[in-house]
Order: structure tokens, then sequence, then C-alpha cells
């Protein structure tokens, strides 16, 4: 029993992370009607980023998310620059489309780069504290796991707040909801989009960080993520950030149940069952209106 | 009328020469080498214009097509290494890989668009890693089917799948029901409308697209002399199809025919010193092919050719299709003219 | 102060708008009138900036609005309440009207604009913490014409803002217009409510099939026979209750 308990319980710790990571994918799904599906490769991104400032500046991995988060939002405004700002010159349907073919290309190039530049090895940072667990009614929690469920949680209501209060962030919703309707409100709707995009790729970012400290990331870690990402949007629905951190937690725990019963290996793929399965339940997913 | 005639000509006589090259290599170089990459070629045109059915004709986007590859090799692999011999191994992969899509299709195709797309890449998830699970140890050739191997044998069967792939998209390109795919492919919902009977024609597609993609399965497992189980399932032999294709030309005859020949080509003979260099080009590459050119080298192709006849009045009717980015939609009726009025100034 | 010549408009292959000339003066009411699928909507998103004429010239204070972006057009002086209203559903009433105060010109006045909205339209203040699709379709109109008010325009566009509601409300809604009418802001009114709109309007024009074909004053019209019997008569009064 405890050691069902303790499982889910680390399935938990993870499942904050999924949330995070799917919160970024939400917010550009939901506001620019784009599928970044390279958006697990910039979650790799920003592990590579914190490992470096770790191995090469022995820079603290948590105290890394100050320069992870605004570099990351650096390389969302690129891209979007670059890339996805062409994406939205159609309308909708088409947009979805291209952005799932742009950003599988884009996904390649990021992986193929990251092979050559760091090796397909596994990495992850071993703080002194690593190892260090605090005890919980007879469960033993990493203190690095819960750490960055913490900064999850942090993160996503950060978000939350911006969304909520600050100008642009209202701008953002409004979009979200009937961009002709925010252009008619005086908000440039495509700074808007730029605004989404880019903060989408810091969570991302943010989220990359915090799997390289509790987990281990290599270049290869992109497709996983965004499959997460992915079912964890279309099972929280987009709209609510909260929302989708409990999906994440959701998944998390359903992960670690179902290996608990059906063995380790089939973790991965009742996230998967789940997601083919609310898709056809909602047959044109829960983006169709 | 003529002009096309005599390129309909010229056509022919190319394939024709090019077949004959291609049976008689066997019997012209003895190098191992030139053998072997010929027949990835010929393997990943079969893959790539299987894909090409279900994705450039009738313009859904499987990104699970590896648990097909995946289901013949498997099928196959196990019937042939107990001994059954190749050809009704090869056909019994093929039929079990159609009737799985075919069982699945028509709740798969519930599924519209990015949501098809999506829903397919975790059902090929879902089968590589219960498939690794269940079938984790290697799969290799007893000593004697080893010292009984003949990479000829290999080549001959690639050739003739490949043709056969070619053969039938060609075929199903003029067909009645080609014809109907594109229609589906180009607006679902009007084709719909007019009585096309758009499931049906999605799961014709759907069975010659995994049919197709079984046998290639079926001969990768004649193939290889040892293997995981699990590896034909990977995504990254969708992914490979999809990049061929797109690049070459999707929605084309000959686009998955020039991809595959560049994606092998390049894969070969630069993975010398950076492994994954392909990848990196051909990323890249796709997408400013889906930016700028949708139709890959095929639209490159015919707008060289047309710039070079500047004096004929040449409208090229299209053959890229939908899934590359549509030209602003001003031109559709219901639909606002430049939509962010703003957006097309720089 | 705007001044439309020669306006042409397609979709695609479909004209929706063909040499439309009209103008509005300053401190005018100008209505316009027209059959369902005249081009009525399709003019006022192409002043508002939502749609871009194939030909002709929108002028606004001397400027040509033809090809600039919605948010800009805001930032001159033009707001348009939409079909439909379009609200932010998800977010109260104060959030949607505050994010109508959202271009640069009417940011220094957002407090004293806000309160001037609340005065024009007490329920609103009782209900600003409300979830604007909680709201009846009246309230919401509202809202609508609140929020358009927040950006301090000087041209005020409305596509049929009694669209849905109850007569009570319809009356309500167009002496709003006037009042705000006689605050200096000039109003462009698409309105199905002929009789009640040539009432308020100093003049109107009336467009059929992307084209106009009648101008005049409201108390002209009116009498007009043609407008008589398309719009107020027997006919006319069963398409207006169709809805």
């Amino acid at each position: 029993m405890t050691i069902l308990a303790q499982q889910l319980t680390l399935g938990l710790m993870i499942g904050g992370l999924y949330g995070l990571a799917a919160v970024g994918l939400s917010l550009v799904f939901g506001v620019l009607k784009v599928l970044n599906v390279a958006h697990g490769e910039l979650i790799m991104l920003g592990g590579y980023g914190a490992f470096w400032l770790f191995a090469l500046f022995g820079l603290d991995p948590f105290a890394s998310l100050l320069l992870v988060l605004p570099l990351s939002l650096l390389l969302g405004l690129a891209l979007y620059g670059a890339l996805f700002g062409f994406v939205v010159r159609a309308d909708e349907e088409t947009r979805v489309k291209n952005s799932l073919l742009i950003g599988f290309g884009l996904a390649l190039v990021l992986h193929a780069l990251a092979v050559r530049l760091w090796t397909a090895d596994d990495r992850s940072i071993d703080t002194p504290y690593a190892g260090a667990a605090i005890s919980l009614g007879g469960l033993s929690i990493p203190l690095v796991r819960l750490a960055s469920l913490a900064l999850a949680f942090t993160l996503i209501g950060g978000l939350h707040l911006l969304l909520k209060h600050w100008r642009w962030g209202q701008a953002i919703r409004a979009t979200a909801e009937d961009w002709q309707a925010a252009m008619l409100t005086g908000i440039d709707v495509r700074r808007a989009y730029l605004l989404a995009f880019a903060i989408g790729t810091a969570l991302a970012g943010a989220a990359g960080t915090l799997v390289s400290v509790g987990y281990s990331i290599n270049p290869s870690i992109g497709l996983e993520w965004t499959l997460k990402a992915l079912i964890v949007v279309v099972l929280a629905g987009l709209g609510s950030t909260f929302g989708t951190f409990v999906g994440g937690l959701f998944l998390g725990v359903a992960e670690a149940a179902s290996a608990a019963v059906f063995g380790g290996p089939y973790r991965e793929v009742v996230g998967l069952v789940i997601f083919v399965a609310v898709l056809l339940l909602r047959p044109r997913g829960l983006f169709g209106q | 009328m003529r002009a096309l005639t005599a390129r309909g000509e010229l056509g022919w006589a190319v394939s024709l020469l090019v077949l004959t090259v291609l049976a008689l290599l066997p019997l012209l170089t003895h190098r191992d080498d030139i053998l072997n990459f010929v027949f990835l070629v010929l393997l990943s045109v079969a893959l790539a214009e299987s894909w090409n059915i279900l994705a450039g004709y009738a313009g859904q986007v499987n990104l699970g097509h590896a648990a097909f590859f995946g289901l013949g090799a498997l099928v196959t692999r196990t019937l042939w290494i107990r001994g059954t011999p190749i050809l009704p191994a090869m056909a019994a992969g093929a039929v079990v890989a159609m009737a799985f899509s075919l069982l699945i299709g028509a709740a798969a195709f519930r599924l519209r668009g990015a949501y098809f797309a999506i829903g397919t890449l975790a059902l090929g998830e879902i089968l590589r890693t219960t498939v690794g699970n269940l079938f984790p140890e290697i799969s290799t050739l007893s000593a004697a089917s080893i010292a009984a191997y003949r990479l000829s044998h290999r080549y001959y069967l690639a050739l003739g799948l490949a043709t056969v792939s070619v053969a039938a998209v060609a075929a199903l390109a003029s067909s009645r029901i080609g014809l109907g795919m594109q229609a589906i492919r180009e607006d679902e919902e009007a084709a719909e409308a007019s009585g096309v009977g758009a499931l049906r024609i999605k799961l014709t597609a759907l069975g010659v697209s995994t049919g197709l993609a079984g046998l290639a399965g079926g001969l990768f497992a004649y193939y290889l002399i040892s293997y995981y189980p699990s590896h034909p399932f990977g995504p990254q032999w969708t992914f490979d199809a999809l990049l061929m294709t797109f690049i070459g030309g999707v929605g084309t005859v000959l686009g998955p025919i020039l991809g595959a020949a560049l994606y092998v080509f390049l894969k070969e003979y630069l993975a010398v010193r950076w492994v994954d260099f392909h990848l990196l080009i051909f990323g890249a590459l796709f997408v400013l092919i889906v930016l700028l050119l949708p139709g890959g080298l095929v639209q490159a192709g015919a707008r060289a050719r047309r710039l070079l006849r500047r004096g004929e009045a040449a409208r090229g009717r299209g053959g890229p299709t939908n899934l590359g980015p549509r030209p602003s939609p001003a031109d559709a009726p219901d639909r606002e003219p430049h939509l962010l009025a703003g957006a097309r100034r720089k | 102060m705007l001044e439309i010549r020669d306006l042409d408009l397609a979709y695609g292959d479909a004209r929706a708008l063909s040499g439309v000339t009209l103008s509005v003066k300053p401190g005018e009411i100008v209505a316009l009138l027209g059959p369902n699928g005249a081009g009525k909507t399709t003019l006022l998103k192409a002043i508002a900036g939502l749609l871009r004429p194939r030909a002709g010239t929108i002028v606004w204070e001397g400027e040509d609005l033809g090809r600039l972006p919605a948010h800009l057009v805001v930032e001159r002086g033009l707001a348009l309440v939409p079909e439909g209203r379009r609200l932010f559903g998800a977010m109260t009433v104060e959030e949607n009207l505050a994010l109508g105060a959202f271009a640069a010109r009417a940011r220094g006045d957002r407090q004293a604009n806000l309160d001037r909205v609340y005065a024009l339209f007490p329920v609103l203040r009782e209900r600003r913490r409300q979830l604007v699709r909680q709201l009846s379709g009246g309230q919401q109109q509202m809202v609508a014409v609140g929020r358009a008010l927040m950006a301090s325009p000087r041209l005020l566009m409305l596509d049929e803002p009694s669209l849905g509601l109850a007569p009570l409300m319809v009356r309500a809604i167009l002496e709003v217009l006037a009042q705000i009418n006689r605050s200096g802001v000039a109003v462009f009114l698409v309105e199905q409510n002929v009789h009640a709109s040539l009432t308020l309007a100093h003049r109107a024009y009336i467009l059929e099939t992307g084209c106009i074909v009648g101008e005049g004053s409201g108390a002209d019209l009116l009498q007009d026979p043609h407008v008589r019997r398309a719009y107020l008569g027997p006919l006319a009064a069963r398409e207006y209750f169709r809805l």
C-alpha cells in the first residue's frame, strides 16, 4: 500500500511538470489557433539551457530559471517572427494544419542541432541537495521534485495573474475569444499573438529546466513531451490555466497508477489511450466550437 | 494538347528506361553498397508513395503510418522465420495491416484535419510501445538463413514493390475514386454535400495506403538480418515518408520518387561525420517548402519549366495540395477578404 | 468628417459594394437602411478596418483609412459596435469596458469614460463584476455600446443594435444614442427598425445590393413612397417580425 502511495506521489510530482508543459501549448493554441508540435523541443532546449548553466557556471538550476525564462522568451519572439508569424496569416483551419507541419520541421531541425551540439547522451543536473528527501506520513518525497512541483504551480499562478491583470494579458484573453472584436477594441492582435507565443515558449523553457533537475534530458525527449502536453490540453480543454495544471496532475497520477497495475512498460500507453479516447468522444476535439 | 501527349510519351519512355536499368543493375555490378543504396531508395519510394495516397490525394495526414509498416514487418517476419515462403508471408502482412486500418478507420475518420494527425500519432505510439513490451527480444535470422541470404532477391522484390506502388498511385490519380479523393482533399464538406460518399472513399484510400505500407514492412523484415520488433513501428518511419513526399511534391506521382531518392542519398552520403545531418537539412527544407513552395520539387520543376517556356500560355493546374498554405482567403465566398487589413502591410 | 467615395468591395468574385458614396458630417446621426444582404455590414466593416476595399476611398478628417488595420482605425476616433455585439463572454462587464479603452487615445480618459458609461447605463454599474455571458440581451447591448464609447470615439458606428431586443429596450438604446449624439459624437447607424432610425437620424442613405439608391433627410425618407412600400409597409412588417 505504501509502495502504491509512494508511486502515486511521484506521479503527482511529474504531473505538475506535465501541467506546466501543457499550459504553454494551451496558451499558444488558444490564442493563435496554432498547434506548435515543436513545443517539446522547446522544453528540451530549456533543459539544456539549465544544464549548461550548471555545468559551465555552477549556477543552481532553480536560480537559472531567472535566466532561462527571459532567454526562452526571446527565443519565442524570434520563432514567431521567423516562422509562426507567417502561419497566422491564413484562416483557422489552414493555420492548424500548417503549424503542425512547420512545427514538425522545426522539431527536426532543433533535434538534429541538439544531437550535433550536445550528443545524444542523457544529462541530468546533480546538485549537492539532489538526494535529499523529506518524510511525510510514511512517504519519502524527493526535495527536488517537490520544489519543482511548487515552482510549476507558482509559474502557472503567475501566468494566471498576468492574464488577469496585465493590460496585454487581458488583450491576449480577448484575442483568444474573438480576434475581430479585439481589433475593434483597439488591440493590435498581431502583437497579442507575438506575446502569447513568447510567453508560451518561456513556460516551455521553464518546464525544461525543472525536468533537467529532477529527471534527465536528452535531445530526443521532445516528441514525448509534446505528446504529454497534447494529452493534457485535450483532457483539460482550453481556457483555464489551473484546469490545465490539474489535468497535468491527473495524467501523472494516472500514469503512476497504470504502471503499478499493468507494469512499468505500460506507463506511457495509458496517457495515449486516454488521449485517443477523449479525441474520439468529442469528435472535433475540445478545440472545436 | 499535343504538348501534353508528347510529355506523356516522354514520361513513359523515361520510366521504361529507368526500370530497365534498375532491373539490370544487379547483373551490371556486384557492389553490395550500390545495391543496398538502390534497395533503400526503392523501399523508401514504396513507403512514401503509400503515405502519399492518403495524404496527398485524400488529404488526410496520417502520422501513425509506421504502425502499418510495423504490422506488416511483424507478421511477415513471424511467418517467414517459421518457414512460410516470403511472398505469402508479405501478403499476409499486408492483409493484417489493411485489416487493422479498416478496423480503426471508421472511428479514426471521425477526427478531422490536424486532430486526425495527432490522433493517429498517438495510435502509432500506442502500438509501438505495446509491441515493444510484448516482443522485447531482438529478432535474428538463423545461421542457415544468413548463409542463404541473397541481396539480389531483396533487390528485385523492392523493385517490384516500388513499381507496384508508383503504378497504384498513378492509376488512382486518374481514376474515379482518385478524383473523389481529391475532391475530399480540397473541400471535404463540399464533397460530402455533392454526394461523394466521403467515408467510403477515405477508407479505400486508407486501405490501399496501409496495404502498401504493410508490404513495405514485410520487405523490410525480409531485408534486415536482426532488429528489434518494435523498430519498424517507430515514428521516424512515418516522418521519413512525410518528408520525402512533401519535399518531392505531395499529391503527385513523381514527388515521392524524387523525395525518396534525394532523402536516401543525403542520408547515406552525409552521415559520415554528423549522423542526423540529413534531418537538419530536410527539416529546414521542409519548413521552407510548407511556407513557400507547397508543391515541393515537382512544383519547383514545373515553375522552372514555365520560366524556360515563357512564351507559351502555361497556366499550371496545380497538383500540389491544400496541405500547404493556401493563398489568402480573399478568393472564397463567405470568407472575409484580407482578414487582417494590415496583415499584409510589411 | 467621414467621406466615402466610390467604394468597391468584393468577396472573391462576388461584388458586395459598388461605387458607394456617402458622408457623415460632425454632430450628425446618419442612418443606413436596406434589405438583408445589401452590404450594410460589409460597409461598416470596411470603414472599421476589418475588410479591405478593392477600390475607392474612405477619408476621415483628411486621411484615407482604406488600408489601415482595425486597431489603428480605433486610434483615429472611429468605433464600431459590431452586429451581434461580439463581447468577450468569459470576461466581466468591467473587464470588457476596460478593454474598450485599450487604444492609446483613450487610455488617459479611462476612468472618466467609465463613469460616463455607468451614468448612461446604471444597471451596468450594478453588474460590473458579472460575466458578460450571464447578462440579458439588452444589457449585453449596453456593454457593447459602452465598450465602444470607452474608446473616446468621435464617430460611433453601430450595426443592428436593436437586433433581438425587446421593443422597450430598443427605444432605450435609441434614446441613449440621441444622448450620445448630443454630447458631440457623430453616429452612423445601421438599423432594421426603419421607422425608429429615420425618426432619430438627421440624414439617411438606402443601400440595395451594394449600391446607394437613395439619400435624404430622416423626415423626407419617412414620407418617401419607395421607402414606405419596401421598408414600412406590411411586407416590411413581415420581414421585421421574422425573427
